[in-house]
């Protein structure tokens, strides 16, 4: 084991949790667009307050006009797709503050939205968060980083190029 | 080259679940896809889904599909179908 191991070795990419709380399995996503990885392999995290951060330094590519996604792709070109709850696309922006905007440069651990998560459940949804490599067909594999507990920004998903 | 226009019908425009539906359909063709919207002339690869979401297309925005290839005849209809049924 020499120095150089860690040359010729590419290293797996890492992407830190957006938010505090629980780390699950993607599978246990009662939505089948994300269990069944449609939009890309990934993780969930079940947020315990409503702050969500960068999970890389990069770039905002899409804020949503209600707020409730956010794609990023990172300063290595992994894009990543941070989905706050299900079906919350039609809460329409409410519940929802966006501290960042499209075209925004962004590093990892800046606040990029605050949810109130106790109305979100109020009014019937799971706030349940994926984390989704949009463009894991580009990477030889993505896989958990962790389950169970986590906060803001530990490395939930590895990417192996 | 084939071409799809369509008008979006779905009030909350192409989100995250419609739009990974629309890619992994879209992916299934050896064309090459692009997929363009009108109101701000924003073009992305068809069979990128953040590039799909980041066009920002909107209820009422009407978008263009350009279908290169040798099964662009079949992608042409099944994509047109399914963004009728769909969004």
């Amino acid at each position: 084991m020499g120095f150089l191991d860690g040359v010729f070795k590419k290293k797996d990419l890492e992407i830190g949790s957006p938010c505090s709380g629980k780390c699950v399995s993607i599978k246990e996503v009662s939505d089948p667009t994300f269990s069944e990885e449609i939009l890309g392999k990934g993780i969930a995290v079940k947020p315990e307050d409503g702050k969500f951060y960068a999970p890389v330094n990069g770039t905002i590519n899409t804020l949503f006009p209600t707020k409730h996604a956010i794609g990023i792709t990172s300063a290595d070109g992994v894009e990543i797709l941070i989905h706050v709850g299900l079906d919350t696309v039609n809460l329409k922006g409410e519940h929802f503050t966006a501290h960042t905007e499209a075209g925004a440069t962004v590093s990892k651990g800046d606040l990029l939205l605050e949810a109130d998560l106790d109305a979100i459940a109020a009014a019937g949804y799971d706030t349940i968060t994926p984390v989704l490599i949009c463009n894991s067909g580009n990477y030889t594999d993505v896989v958990p980083g962790v389950e169970g507990k986590v906060s803001q920004g530990d490395c939930i998903l590895r990417i192996k190029i | 080259m084939k071409t799809v226009e369509y008008v979006i019908t779905d009030p909350v425009g192409l989100h995250a679940r419609p739009a990974g539906l629309f890619v992994k359909k879209a992916s299934a063709y050896q064309s090459n896809i692009t997929v363009k919207n009108t109101e701000n002339d924003k073009t992305a690869d068809a069979k990128r889904i953040m590039a799909v979401m980041s066009l920002g297309v909107k209820q009422g925005n009407k978008i263009i599909l350009s279908i290169e290839g040798e099964d662009e005849n079949t992608a042409q209809a099944e994509l047109e179908a399914f963004l009728k049924e769909s969004l």
